[in-house]
């Protein structure tokens, strides 16, 4: 599965770079993350729990690496999460272009899901995924929109 | 497979099962055509659920004052084969058989499957199109939500924790309305691959006075296509504006998502064809009943 597109972010990449690092803000850009941890300079573990609807949130143990950093303007994450439904993993590349006071974000994830929600919920995985991403780069807005503040 | 273990209540009042409800963790059970397989299939692990099938005062279709209403437990069988929704509401009858198979719909109910709010259901479609309300109640009492205002996204909608929908009313069509359904999936009885539910009411000289065009299966609910409503008002319902008025349904109106049935790029075209169909033959209708 990919998902891409871009998203207009408040500041400079200069100026957010350190922000996106910051296993917090990373958090707010993964709704249903419960936790988030840097373990290591360029790696984060943590949980996340995601329910759509009738769905009980299922958790998920997840582990991300960012690779390939040219600061400030680009870095791909390596994204690896499993749990009792099933996995998904991949990379997502972000490039950030100044924009005005503010950057540019271009995402490209490109994602495998398996297990059973991928088997039972095929027909809905584009829409969640939609849905996460517009949730996630929101809450990444009003955070990074807090912290500049 | 077997569901993970539940407490399980079976109320014979609304007031009861509104009462349980309360409970932390406690989910209605209407039909159970969507809960239950989830449940089975371990995605949902209520801690408890409250069987609605011995409320008897939530079954049942009555009309008055020019308002249909259908309690929430009514089975879909019930509404296919009844005949005062085949009068009144004859969208409604139009979109019955698309609803899964007979199996489903002689055990799922019309309130179970408006709360569920499936992106790919037909009656959220349906009754936005018929701009009914639904009558929502909690221990704290009653209230009615639009349609429009119901269905908040994807499998969400205004529904409290603890709040149930009792019924759904459906006001009467003004004179000289039209109506069409129109869905494929890929066999009869799959999620719909696109739907569109579609009401036109013409004004005295013939030409669109309002519309209504749904889609579903082509987002996170059931989508109105606004700029192609638009697009009518006022207008003679001629093949041309017709075909305008899908291709703007198909293109700026929607934003479909794709999986291994169906790209994006054919919902939209999906979205095109049924949309042109069901507006001429809803078109159609509109005329035939203008004195």
């Amino acid at each position: 599965m990919i998902v891409e597109g871009t998203y207009a972010l408040p500041g400079s990449p200069e100026a957010i770079w350190d922000l996106l690092m910051d296993p917090e803000v990373l958090a707010k850009a993964m709704p249903g993350t419960r936790r988030l941890d840097r373990v290591a300079p360029n790696r984060y573990e943590g949980t996340m729990g995601v329910g759509i609807g009738p769905i009980t949130a299922a958790e998920f143990d997840l582990v991300i690496e960012v690779t390939d950093i040219q600061r400030p303007l680009s870095y791909t994450m390596q994204i690896d999460s499993k749990g009792r439904f099933g996995f998904s993993r991949g990379t997502a590349r972000v490039e950030l272009t100044p924009d005005g006071a503010g950057s540019s974000m271009r995402y490209r994830a490109d994602l495998q899901v398996g297990g059973k929600i991928a088997g039972l919920g095929q027909r809905l995985l584009d829409s969640v995924s939609k849905m996460l991403l517009r949730q996630g780069l929101e809450a990444l807005h009003k955070e990074l929109t807090a912290r500049l503040t | 497979m077997k569901p993970p273990p539940f407490r399980y209540f079976r109320p014979r009042s609304l007031e009861e099962a509104l009462a349980q409800l309360e409970r932390e963790e406690a989910k209605p059970l209407a039909g159970g055509q969507s809960l239950i397989p989830a449940m089975n299939f371990r995605l949902a692990s209520p801690g408890a659920l409250v069987d609605l099938n011995e409320v008897q005062e939530l079954a049942g279709i009555s009309d008055a004052n020019g308002t249909v209403r259908i309690g929430a437990m009514t089975r879909h069988a019930a509404v296919e084969r009844d005949a005062r929704i085949a009068n009144r509401v004859p969208l409604l009858r139009e979109t019955m058989p698309h609803i899964a198979h007979p199996q489903i719909r002689s055990r799922g109910t019309i309130g179970g499957s408006l709360a569920h709010a499936d992106p790919a259901a037909e009656l959220p479609a349906v009754i936005l199109a018929l701009d009914a309300s639904l009558v929502i109640r909690s221990t704290g009492g009653e209230r009615r939500v639009e349609a429009g205002d119901f269905f908040t996204g994807l499998f969400a909608t205004a529904l409290e924790p603890g709040e149930l929908v009792t019924a759904v009313e459906i006001p009467a069509a003004p004179a000289r309305t039209g109506w069409a359904f129109e869905e494929f999936a890929r066999r009869h009885g799959d999620y719909a691959l696109v739907g569109v539910a579609v009401r036109v009411t013409l004004d005295p000289k013939g030409r669109c006075e309002s519309c209504r065009i749904v889609l579903l299966s082509v987002g996170d609910g059931p989508v109105m296509a606004r700029s192609a409503m638009r697009s009518l008002e006022g207008v003679d319902l001629a093949p041309d504006a017709i075909r305008e008025a899908a291709d703007r349904a198909g293109s700026a109106d929607i934003d479909p998502p794709a999986d291994i049935h169906a790209s994006a790029v054919y919902r939209r075209q999906l979205a095109r064809v049924l949309t042109r169909r069901a507006l001429t033959r809803a078109a159609a209708r509109a005329s035939e009943t203008r004195q």
